[in-house]
């Protein structure tokens, strides 16, 4: 899978370092002083690097806890992002990575213990109030979590500090470790999904809707709380027949009490982004879906935007409590 | 087009013979060698960073390169153990002088080793456990400038180590060391090649687009404006002639506006 591996001089005597390297003894190990020096050049092709992606282990040296945009959030005040780790495994035409990076190269932060001191720091701030972390923008969260380790690493915090909810968001059905432990409460595994024919159209690599639920079922039969993410919704002539398929399929098979929450939101990319994308990926058809500009975002034109979100809350709030919804604000 | 890149003619010979290739006489500053259908095309850069950088501007200054083209700088190389005739693709390039470091992106499982690289000003024989040579440098830091990083590349064959070192080589045994090793070059241009294409096939504009531009006039904005269009067109609606079904407009702004009409009234199924 992976044949090749920069590794930062600064981390290649770290413990998690060695422990990774020790997985592939057949790749390429090659020295950089910065992982910039090879994520960050100019006149890469991401879709060409996305054929055979390397893996950088690198030390992320500040802002390892952010604030999330204002309009994102499952019902707290205080909402953060980290990520371990930038780019993900998986392929979905939709997704802003593509248009936000130069490289395709997997980097995975290896300095664990910088990122939990930030995250004690960031609770501590907020002692007594509930603070939600989410984990999964910049990457998927469990796709790669055999090589990372990174639930392993990261949920004894969360068991510590019950004040802090975790979000991981993901696509991937590498649930083994999860299933290993005992479940935290505090801890919600975000499954997001879209439509069988649309996940086979634009979702390349990923597991099918089939198998996450399976991984759902799983998890919630062992304790885990579950989330939702039916985003980005995406447009097609019968996307009301999809989406409530889709959402009948999910909803009956899985347990409402231990589905922690839902959210919504539609396909939207900054337009530097898409322009990006329409030169990586000219014959892909999501890219000539009807969509419009506004504020440098390009998203479905607002009638259209509303009827899909309106018309799948309709469907989703039958299924669930409506305290347990929560559609993504920028795009409804 | 694949873009070859030596620094003597004894490195250059073999291929110029595999891919038939005839000098073109125009140019007196480097020599270039090019195949009768311009697909492939060498330079001879002469010893040296300076040479080799100042050969690929040359070689880009005065041929049509594009982001979908080849790189490849070929030749030889020292190194403290491997054996001679060993060939390696180039995965690091330091240049020794200002420590700049460079990492060509290998996206093909190549049929030779990968080794880092030490660029050198003089010719060494402090050997380490990387290849040396005297061009890569200049080679790949102005190639990256022109050209898309994953199509560049650095191929050598090892022709002095601690056991037989540099006083050993001569133009003969080059050659010879090219010739044994033409199969893994031409393999690892294949393969390049394949990647070049994907990237050509994806720059280019739809086919239709230049009979727009010859019929109507298109400012440069409506220029971006009508690919976009024409792309979205062969998408939404591939059995309609778009040709034909703009035929009778008289102007460019009303092909643009009956192009979008007709995407926007036309169902859109995401899904093949």
């Amino acid at each position: 899978m992976i044949s090749t591996i920069y590794i930062e001089e600064e981390v290649a005597t770290h413990p998690r370092t060695f422990k990774i390297l020790e997985r592939f003894p057949d790749a390429d190990k090659i020295t950089c002083k910065r992982y910039g020096e090879i994520f960050n050049r100019k006149s890469q092709n991401f879709r060409l690097q996305k054929k055979q992606p390397a893996l950088i282990l690198a030390r992320k040296h500040k802002g390892f806890i952010l604030p999330t945009p204002k309009q994102y959030g499952i019902g707290a005040e205080h909402n953060y992002y980290f990520s371990h780790m930038l780019n993900c495994l998986y392929d979905c035409r939709y997704c802003f990575l593509q248009g936000m990076f130069q490289s395709a190269h997997y980097v995975l932060f290896v300095n664990y213990e910088d990122f939990l001191e930030e995250l004690q720091s960031v609770t501590n701030q907020h002692k007594g109030q509930a603070v939600h972390i989410f984990s999964g923008y910049d990457c998927d969260s469990l796709a790669l979590d055999p090589v990372t380790d990174f639930t392993s690493e990261f949920l004894p915090f969360f068991e510590k500090n019950k004040h802090a909810l975790l979000e991981l968001r993901t696509k991937s059905t590498q649930i083994r470790s999860l299933l290993k432990r005992k479940p935290i409460q505090n801890c919600i595994i975000a499954f997001s999904f879209t439509p069988d024919r649309i996940a086979s159209a634009l979702e390349h690599k990923t597991p099918s809707v089939e198998k996450r639920i399976q991984a759902i079922l799983d998890l919630q039969q062992a304790g885990w709380q579950i989330g939702l993410r039916f985003d980005p919704l995406i447009y097609t002539k019968d996307y009301d027949v999809e989406y409530e398929a889709l959402f009948k399929t999910v909803f009956t098979n899985l347990d409402p009490e231990s589905t922690h929450s839902v959210s919504l939101g539609s396909f939207r990319l900054p337009k530097d982004y898409f322009r990006k994308l329409e030169k990586l990926y000219p014959d892909e058809k999501l890219l000539s879906s009807p969509l419009s500009e506004q504020e440098n975002m390009i998203s479905y034109p607002a009638e259209l935007r509303n009827d899909m979100l309106d018309y799948c809350k309709k469907i989703i709030t039958q299924y669930i409590p409506i305290e347990k919804f929560f559609p993504c604000h920028d795009s409804i | 087009m694949i873009n070859l890149f030596c620094a003597l003619y004894c490195e250059a010979e073999p291929l110029i013979n595999q891919y038939q290739l005839s000098e073109l006489r125009q140019f007196d500053l480097f020599r270039i060698f090019q195949s009768e259908d311009k697909q492939v095309t060498l330079t001879i850069t002469g010893i040296g960073k300076l040479n080799a950088a100042s050969a690929v501007t040359y070689h880009h200054a005065n041929l049509e390169t594009s982001a979908s083209d080849v790189w490849l700088n070929v030749g030889v190389a020292g190194h403290k153990s491997m054996a001679i005739g060993e060939v390696c693709l180039v995965n690091k390039i330091t240049d020794n002088k200002d420590l700049s470091c460079w990492y060509p992106q290998i996206l093909f499982q190549p049929s030779c080793k990968t080794e880092a690289l030490i660029t050198v000003s003089e010719p060494s024989t402090d050997y380490e456990q990387a290849l040396y040579d005297m061009e890569a440098a200049g080679f790949y830091s102005i190639a990256t400038r022109l050209g898309t990083s994953e199509l560049i590349h650095c191929l050598k064959i090892v022709s002095d180590n601690d056991q037989q070192p540099t006083e050993y080589i001569n133009k003969t045994m080059v050659k010879d060391l090219l010739i044994k090793n033409l199969d893994v070059i031409t393999g690892i241009i294949d393969k390049l090649k394949v990647l070049s294409n994907e990237l050509y096939s994806i720059s280019r504009a739809p086919s239709c687009y230049q009979a727009f531009i010859d019929k109507w006039h298109f400012t440069a904005t409506e220029r971006i404006q009508l690919e976009r269009l024409l792309r979205q067109w062969s998408k939404r609606l591939p059995d309609k002639d778009v040709i034909k079904s703009a035929n009778k407009l008289t102007s460019g702004k009303s092909v643009l506006r009956h192009l979008q009409t007709t995407i926007n009234e036309t169902g859109f199924v995401i899904y093949d």
